[in-house]
C-alpha cells in the first residue's frame, strides 16, 4: 500500500473489478460529490508536528469517521476543517483543506464565513446558559436576522431536524442549561444546523452520554446525512462502524488508512488498524 | 504486658487529631465571639440611646437636689476619694460613683456631675419632673409651672400638659413652613440669584457691553427674585413672630425659675410617669428623628440623614464610576492582550494598588483630580465663579473617583477571574456558530461573568463604604449646608462636599465640644453605619446570587 | 495478516476466549476425522464395532457444535470483535457448521453399514470407496491444518481438490450402477452404497467450505460461489500492491 492512504476514489478503482460490483459503484457513485479535500496539510504545535503531511477527499452527504488512539491528531485534524485551531497560540498549518474547491486557508476567507458554512459540535454539550430557543437563534441573530417570524420557523426547523422539537416544543424559553445532557447535545447540534451550514464536524460527541443518549444521536446523524457531509471524531469503533460510511484511522498524527467503513472494519489493510480496531498492543 | 512509661492516653489523643481539631474549631468559635461581640456591644449602646431613662432626684448631704438621669456608674476605692479631700465613713473600702446627666447647661455650665454614694440622702422619681429637648443649650430637667402666650398667663384651671403638648404641635408645623420656605423656596431663589450673578460675570468675561439687551433680561430677572425673595422674607418673619408666641414657665430643682420659648423646644415628656408603650413610642420618634433628621448641637443632637444619605450617594456614584472602568480593564487584560510578561507585570501592579494606603489615595486625589483636574475643569468651563472655585475644591465627585481609583482593583481582578472561568467551550461554540471574537464576547462571555462582575463591585463597595481617611481630604465635611442631590437644577451637585457616616462617628466622637452627652450617638452611628454597609451589601448579592442560578449550570 | 501474527490483545481474557474457541474447533475437527477414519475403517477391516462407535458418539460432535456455538455468541456480545477477530469467529462459526454436517454424514454411512452386517456386500459394493474415503479424508485433515495454521495457500490447494474427489464419485456411481443393472435383488444394497458414497461426496464439500472459511478468516474475502482461480488472482495482484 502506498504511504499516503488512498481515498475512496482510488478504493473504487480497486473495486472495480471486485467481487460485490454492485455494492461498490453505487458507493463510490454517491462518493463522486467531493466535499472537503485534505492536501499535504502538515501542523505543527510550536515545534512539534501534530498532523503528518495528511491527504485524504471526504465525500459529500456522507458520513465520515476518524478514529485512533488519543492524541492521534483526529481532533486536531476535525479542527482544521473550520479552521478553530486559528484559536490556540502558536499552531503553525501548512498544506491545504479545500472546501468545494476553495482553500480555506487562504487569506481572503473570512473566517467567521467558514464556521457558518462548516459547522461543529463539541464533546461536552455547551449550551449558552439561555434560552433553548435563544440557543438556536444564536447563530442567525449573529447573522443580524431579526424578524420574529423568520426566527421562529428557523428554530422550529432546526429543533425537528435534531429530533428534539416533540420533547421542548412546550418549552422552548425555559433555560437550556435545564435540559438533560443529550438533549443539551441535540440542542446544540439543532444549533448547529439552524444556521444550514454544508458540513457539520461532530467532535466525539456522544462520549459524554449515557447510551440510550447515544443511540439517539446516532440515529439522528443518520438522518442529517441525507442533508449534510458529517465528519464525526469518535472513540468508540462500534459507534464509527454504525454511523459511517467511511472511515479513517490515524495514529501519530499519520493518517494510516482511509476507506469504506465495512471494508475497513472487518478487512482492514494495514496491521495498525488491524491492531487497533481488535484491541491489541500497537 | 506493656512496658510502664507508655502513656497510651495522650499519645491516642494526639495521634487521632482531635487537639487539631480543637485548635481550627477554637479559632472560628474565637473570630465569631469576637464578630458577634462587637455587634451587640454597638448594638446594645447604640440602640439603648433611645429609650427614655428615668428621671432621677437625689438629696444630697449638703441639702443641696439634684435632678437628672444616671449615664454612667463606676467603684472606686475609699482611698482614692479620701484623697480628695472627702469625707468617707471609716467602714468603707469602696464607694460608688455615678454619674448624673444633669442638663441645664445654660444655667449650671456643665452637662454632668459625678455624685458620691455616700453623699446621697434620698432618691426619688418624682413623675412631675420634666425632660425637655432643646435645639440649643441641651436637655432640661426641672418641673413645670405654667405656660405663657403673648404677654398672658394662662390659667391655673387649664390642663397643662394637654396645652403643652397642642402648642409643641403647632410650633411644629410652624417650624416646618419655616423650613420649607429656609431650605426649598428661599434656597432656589438664592440659587438662581447665585447663577445670574455668574452669567452675568460670564457675559462680563465674554466682552458683551454693559447697555446690552443681555443685560437687561439679567437685571428683569434679578428684579423678579429680589421681589420674590422680598416677600419670602416677609412671610418668614410673620412666623417667626407667630413661633416666638408661646413660652413655657418652668423652674429647675433648685427653684431657679426660666423661660423656655417654645420655638427652641423639640420635645417634652415626663419619663418617670410614662407608661411602657408611651415609652416606646417615645424610643420610635428619637429614632425615627436619628435617622430623617438633620443634626443639631454641633452633631451631637438630632439625626444623622445627611450623612447617610451623603454615604450611600457617594457609593453608588462610586459603583458608576468604578464598574465600567474596572469591567473594561479587565476585559482587554484577559481578553485582548497578548499574555505575556507584560501583563503579568501589569497584573502585580494593579494588585499591589490595592494594597496601597488609602490616606495615599486622599493625597493623591487631592493632588491630581482636585487640584489639577479640578482647576482645569474650573478654568475652562466655570471662569465666571472665579477665584471661588466650582470643581476646584473638594466635593462629591472627586470623592466618588478616588474612592473608584481605590477599589479599581478589586473589580479588576474579580472580573478577570469571572472572566477566565468560563469554559472554553462556550466560547468555542459561539466562535463555531459563526460569531466573531467581540460577538462572541458581547452576547455570551459578558453576561455569563456578571455575577464575578458583582463580586468584584460588592467587595469594593464594602470597602469603599468603609473609608474615611482618604475622603477628609476631597470632599467630606462635618456639616454641610445642603445636599449633593435637590430640586436645583442639576439636581444632582457633584461639586458639593457632603457628610459621611465614618467620617460623623469620628467628629461626634473626638471633635465634638460635649463628647460625654454625645458618646451614645456614636455607637448608634456606627450602628446605622454597618447596617447601610450590610444592606448595600445583601442587595448586591442579591443581585449577583440571582444572576448566578442563571448561569450556574454551565459554570461547573 | 493472519490472527495468530498478531499481538496479544489488551484484554488477554479475550486472547484465551478466542483460543479456546479456536482449539475447540480443532478438537471437534480431531474428533469428527476420527469417526470418519473408524468408518472408513469398517469399510477395509468389516470392523463393526467401529461403525457402532460412530452411530452411538455422534452425539458428541453435537454437542461440541452447541457448546462452540454459544461461545462464539458470547464474544460476539461480550466483545464486539472486529477486523481478524471478527472474521475469526464468523469462520468458527460457519466451521463448526460444517463439521457438524461431516459428523451426521458419518453417521449415516456407518448407520448403513450396520445393516450389512451378516452380508458380502460390504466386500463387494463398499471396497471401491475406500481409496475416495481416504482421500476425503486426507481433504479434511488438511483443512483443518489449514485452519489450525490460518494458512490460505494450503486451503486454496484444498479446496481444488474437491473437483478430483467429484470426478472419483462419478467413477464410482457409474460402477455402483452398474451392479444395480446386472442383479436386479442387488438394488437394495446398492441404494445404500449410493447413499453412502453420497455422503462422502458431501464430506468432501464440507471440508473444501472449511476451507473457505480459512480464505475468509485469513484473506477477508468471501469466495463461496465463485471460481476459485479468479479469486487467487486477485489476491496475488492486491498482494503485489501491497509490496
Amino acid at each position: 500500500m502506498s504511504r499516503t492512504a488512498a481515498g475512496p476514489g482510488a478504493e473504487g478503482a480497486v473495486s472495480g473489478m471486485s467481487l460485490h460490483t454492485l455494492r461498490e459503484t453505487t458507493a463510490s457513485a454517491q462518493a463522486s460529490a467531493t466535499c472537503l479535500e485534505v492536501a499535504k496539510l502538515n501542523l505543527y504545535y510550536g515545534d512539534k508536528r501534530a498532523l503528518n503531511d495528511i491527504n485524504m477527499t471526504i465525500p459529500s452527504k456522507m458520513v465520515t469517521a476518524f478514529i485512533g488512539p488519543s492524541g492521534c491528531g483526529k481532533s486536531t485534524l476535525l479542527r482544521c476543517f473550520n479552521r478553530m485551531n486559528d484559536l490556540i497560540d502558536d499552531v503553525h498549518i501548512d498544506g491545504e483543506v479545500r472546501l468545494d474547491g476553495q482553500n480555506i486557508y487562504d487569506r481572503a476567507v473570512n473566517v467567521a464565513q467558514l464556521r457558518r458554512r462548516v459547522g461543529m459540535v463539541f464533546q461536552k454539550p455547551n449550551p449558552f446558559p439561555k434560552s433553548i430557543y435563544e440557543n438556536v437563534a444564536y447563530g442567525l441573530r449573529i447573522q443580524g436576522v431579526k424578524s420574529r417570524r423568520v426566527l421562529d420557523k428557523a428554530v422550529e426547523r432546526a429543533l425537528r431536524g435534531a429530533a428534539l422539537w416533540d420533547e421542548v416544543k412546550d418549552r422552548v424559553h425555559d433555560n437550556a442549561l435545564g435540559l438533560s445532557g443529550g438533549q443539551q447535545q441535540r440542542l446544540v447540534i439543532a444549533r448547529a444546523i439552524a444556521i444550514e451550514p454544508e458540513v457539520l464536524l461532530l467532535d466525539e460527541p456522544a462520549s459524554a452520554l449515557d447510551p440510550i443518549s447515544t443511540l439517539k444521536i446516532e440515529e439522528l446523524i443518520y438522518e442529517l446525512k441525507r442533508d449534510y457531509t458529517i465528519v464525526i471524531v469518535t472513540h468508540n469503533m462500534q459507534q464509527a462502524a454504525r454511523v459511517s460510511d467511511y472511515t479513517a484511522f490515524m495514529y501519530m498524527g499519520d493518517l494510516i488508512e482511509f476507506g469504506e467503513t465495512r471494508t475497513l472494519f472487518t478487512t482492514p489493510r494495514r496491521k495498525q488498524t488491524e491492531d487497533y480496531i481488535t484491541g491489541r498492543y500497537g | 504486658m506493656d512496658n510502664a512509661d507508655r502513656r497510651p492516653d495522650v499519645r491516642d489523643w494526639v495521634a487521632s487529631g482531635q487537639p487539631w481539631i480543637w485548635l481550627t474549631a477554637g479559632t472560628v468559635s474565637m473570630s465569631l465571639i469576637m464578630v458577634v461581640g462587637l455587634l451587640a456591644l454597638i448594638t446594645l449602646r447604640g440602640m439603648g440611646h433611645f429609650w427614655p431613662a428615668g428621671v432621677v432626684e437625689l438629696s444630697l448631704r449638703d441639702g443641696s437636689l439634684m435632678l437628672g438621669e444616671y449615664a454612667d456608674h463606676e467603684t472606686v476605692t475609699a482611698a482614692r476619694v479620701r484623697g480628695l479631700g472627702i469625707e468617707v465613713p471609716a467602714e468603707r473600702e469602696f464607694v460608688d460613683r455615678f454619674l448624673l446627666k444633669v442638663g441645664n447647661r445654660d444655667v449650671t455650665g456643665a452637662d454632668f456631675r459625678w455624685v458620691n454614694d455616700i453623699d446621697i440622702v434620698a432618691t426619688r422619681y418624682p413623675t412631675a419632673a420634666f425632660v425637655a429637648e432643646r435645639e440649643e443649650w441641651g436637655n432640661f430637667y426641672g418641673f413645670v409651672d405654667g405656660i405663657r402666650e403673648g404677654e398672658t398667663q394662662l390659667d391655673e384651671g387649664v390642663d397643662l400638659w394637654a396645652e403643652i403638648d397642642a402648642r409643641l404641635a403647632r410650633k411644629q408645623d410652624l417650624a416646618a413652613r419655616i423650613a420649607a420656605i429656609e431650605d426649598d423656596a428661599m434656597d432656589s431663589v438664592n440659587y438662581a440669584l447665585e447663577r445670574l450673578r455668574l452669567r452675568e460675570r460670564r457675559l462680563e468675561l465674554d466682552g458683551v457691553p454693559a447697555g446690552d439687551e443681555a443685560h437687561a433680561r439679567i437685571a428683569a430677572e434679578r428684579a423678579e427674585l429680589d421681589q420674590r425673595y422680598q416677600d419670602l422674607s416677609a412671610e418668614l418673619a410673620a412666623l417667626h413672630h407667630d413661633i416666638e408666641r408661646d413660652v413655657l414657665l418652668v423652674h429647675t430643682v433648685d427653684g431657679e425659675a426660666r423661660e423656655l420659648p417654645f420655638a427652641k423646644l423639640v420635645r417634652v415628656f415626663r419619663p418617670n410617669g410614662m407608661s411602657w408603650l408611651a415609652k416606646l413610642g417615645h424610643y420610635f420618634d428619637k429614632a425615627g428623628e436619628f435617622v430623617a433628621d438633620d443634626p443639631r448641637e454641633a452633631n451631637t443632637e438630632g439625626g444623622v440623614f445627611p450623612a447617610i444619605f451623603g454615604t450611600v450617594l457617594m457609593v453608588l456614584l462610586m459603583s458608576v464610576f468604578v464598574t465600567p472602568f474596572g469591567v473594561i480593564a479587565a476585559i482587554y487584560l484577559r481578553e485582548y492582550a497578548q499574555q505575556g510578561t507584560m501583563t503579568r507585570i501589569i497584573r502585580i501592579a494593579v494588585n499591589n494598588l490595592a494594597g496601597v494606603p488609602s490616606v495615599v489615595y486622599g493625597v493623591f486625589g487631592l493632588g491630581f483630580f482636585v487640584y489639577f483636574l479640578g482647576g482645569s475643569i474650573d478654568r475652562l468651563f466655570f471662569p465666571e465663579a472665579l477665584p471661588a472655585p466650582t470643581f476646584g475644591t473638594p466635593g462629591l465627585l472627586w470623592s466618588s473617583v478616588t474612592l473608584a481609583l481605590l477599589t479599581v482593583p478589586v473589580v479588576i481582578v474579580a472580573t478577570e477571574e469571572g472572566l477566565s472561568r468560563i469554559p472554553r467551550s462556550i466560547r468555542e461554540g459561539s466562535l463555531a456558530l459563526g460569531a466573531t471574537k467581540a460577538e462572541t464576547l458581547w452576547r455570551t462571555v459578558l453576561p455569563m461573568a456578571t455575577p464575578a462582575m458583582m463580586t468584584g463591585l460588592i467587595l469594593a463597595v464594602a470597602r469603599a463604604a468603609g473609608e474615611v481617611a482618604p475622603l477628609m481630604m476631597v470632599g467630606v465635611v462635618k456639616l454641610a449646608p445642603s445636599l449633593p442631590l435637590d430640586g436645583n437644577f442639576p439636581f444632582l451637585h457633584l461639586d458639593r462636599k457632603f457628610m459621611h457616616l465614618g467620617f460623623h462617628i469620628y467628629d461626634v466622637g473626638f471633635q465634638s465640644p460635649n463628647v460625654e452627652a454625645a458618646r451614645p450617638l456614636v455607637y448608634a452611628t456606627a450602628l446605622l453605619l454597618v447596617i447601610i454597609i450590610v444592606a448595600l451589601n445583601l442587595a448586591a448579592i442579591t443581585i449577583r446570587n440571582r444572576l448566578r442560578e442563571k448561569y450556574n449550570a454551565a459554570e461547573t | 495478516m493472519a490472527a495468530s501474527n498478531l499481538p496479544h490483545h489488551i484484554s488477554q481474557q479475550f486472547d484465551k476466549e478466542l483460543e479456546d474457541i479456536r482449539s475447540k474447533v480443532l478438537a471437534m475437527g480431531g474428533l469428527v476425522e476420527d469417526h470418519l477414519h473408524r468408518v472408513l475403517e469398517c469399510f477395509a477391516k468389516g470392523n463393526f464395532e467401529a461403525a457402532e462407535y460412530v452411530a452411538v458418539n455422534d452425539y458428541k460432535v453435537n454437542a461440541l457444535e452447541v457448546e462452540i456455538d454459544s461461545d462464539c455468541t458470547e464474544i460476539l456480545l461480550c466483545r464486539q470483535p472486529a477486523a481478524g477477530d471478527l472474521r475469526l469467529v464468523l469462520a468458527v462459526s460457519k466451521t463448526i457448521t460444517d463439521l457438524e454436517r461431516i459428523g451426521d454424514e458419518a453417521e449415516k454411512i456407518a448407520r448403513l453399514v450396520l445393516n450389512l452386517r451378516n452380508t458380502t456386500a460390504l466386500t463387494t459394493y463398499y471396497v471401491g470407496m475406500l481409496a475416495m474415503g481416504h482421500h476425503v479424508r486426507r481433504m479434511l485433515r488438511a483443512s483443518l491444518d489449514a485452519f489450525a495454521r490460518m494458512d490460505s495457500e494450503a486451503a486454496f490447494r484444498v479446496a481444488h481438490e474437491d473437483r478430483e474427489i467429484d470426478a472419483e464419485t462419478d467413477v464410482i456411481m457409474r460402477h455402483l450402477i452398474t451392479y444395480m443393472m446386472e442383479d436386479a435383488r442387488s438394488i437394495t444394497p446398492v441404494l445404500d452404497a449410493v447413499l453412502s458414497l453420497r455422503a462422502l461426496e458431501r464430506i468432501g464439500d464440507h471440508a473444501r467450505n472449511i476451507c473457505e472459511n480459512v480464505i475468509y478468516l485469513v484473506e477477508g474475502k468471501d469466495v463461496r460461489h465463485v471460481a476459485l482461480e479468479q479469486v487467487e488472482q486477485e489476491l496475488e495482484l492486491r498482494r503485489r500492491g501491497d509490496d
